[in-house]
């Protein structure tokens, strides 16, 4: 495998692979980015409106269909966004050899329980705003 | 353990000469990063308020705190300074702004931008008497 023809063979591989993998990650870094530019905005005014409220008033907000709805929209597309976003800065300082690899799956576990605990959140306060 | 020679990793810091795009660009992976620990921060005010009262008021004990304020005003600056850096990057994804010129001016104005939203958030923020020091 130290053979320079081998060496470039499989990088034009790894350069066919990028072109199909790789588009789809920099239009999902695009995509999540636009949307979050429009959340972003509705999330201000959320937050402007559940600040100082006192606990049962944020509950009967946050547990209203629509914004439970776009919390959790606003929480899966900003975790996405994060995601892709971790990846590329451990892509980019570590290379295969210094525990990328490692790095990476420890980005996904943060994801992971970063979206797991908000739409659990998100659940647990909908779920008992109709209880009351 | 690998058998492929080493790939280039991005150049380091110290081989760059200061530039506003250069630091533009860190800003934007900084602020990236520092916009995580503000949805960490709001992912852990949900859970809360899932838990319940108790839980919710020990969250706005340290949350709604001068200190916590101060924190919540970093991270939102972060956010907003993230949010503005992402509009520049659209416009350089559209072809837009790529001469060096109006590069420097792009990354200037989207950063002073990100600052300006962040001061009226917190202006109207305490105007309204929604947080107090």
């Amino acid at each position: 495998m130290s053979d320079h023809r081998d060496v470039a063979a499989r990088s034009a591989q790894d350069w066919k692979k990028s072109a199909h993998h790789g588009a789809g990650t920099w239009l999902a870094e695009r995509f999540t980015g636009l949307a979050l530019l429009v959340l972003t905005v509705w999330a201000a005014w959320f937050a402007y409106e559940a600040m100082d409220i006192g606990f049962d008033k944020v509950r009967t907000l946050v547990a209203q269909p629509l914004n439970a709805g776009l919390l959790s929209l606003t929480l899966v597309v900003a975790i996405w966004h994060s995601y892709l976003g971790l990846r590329v800065v451990v892509e980019d300082y570590f290379d295969r050899n210094e525990g990328r690899g490692f790095l990476l799956f420890l980005v996904f576990l943060l994801s992971l329980v970063l979206l797991v605990a908000g739409l659990g959140g998100v659940y647990l306060v909908y779920q008992g705003g109709h209880v009351q | 353990m690998s058998q492929n020679p080493p790939r280039p990793l991005s150049p380091h810091l110290q081989v760059w000469r200061w530039h506003i795009t250069m630091f533009s660009s860190i800003m934007h992976r900084a602020t990236g990063i520092g916009s995580i620990a503000g949805l960490a921060m709001v992912v852990a005010w949900l859970v809360c308020l899932g838990l319940g009262n108790e839980a919710y008021t020990q969250f706005l004990t340290l949350a709604a705190s001068p200190l916590g304020l101060v924190v919540w005003f970093l991270l939102s600056l972060a956010g907003f300074v993230h949010l503005t850096g992402g509009i520049r990057h659209f416009v350089w994804d559209l072809g837009g702004g790529l001469q060096p010129k109006n590069a420097d001016q792009l990354a200037f104005w989207t950063m002073a931008l990100g600052v300006v939203l962040t001061i009226a958030f917190w202006a109207v923020l305490f105007v309204c008497h929604k947080v107090s020091l």
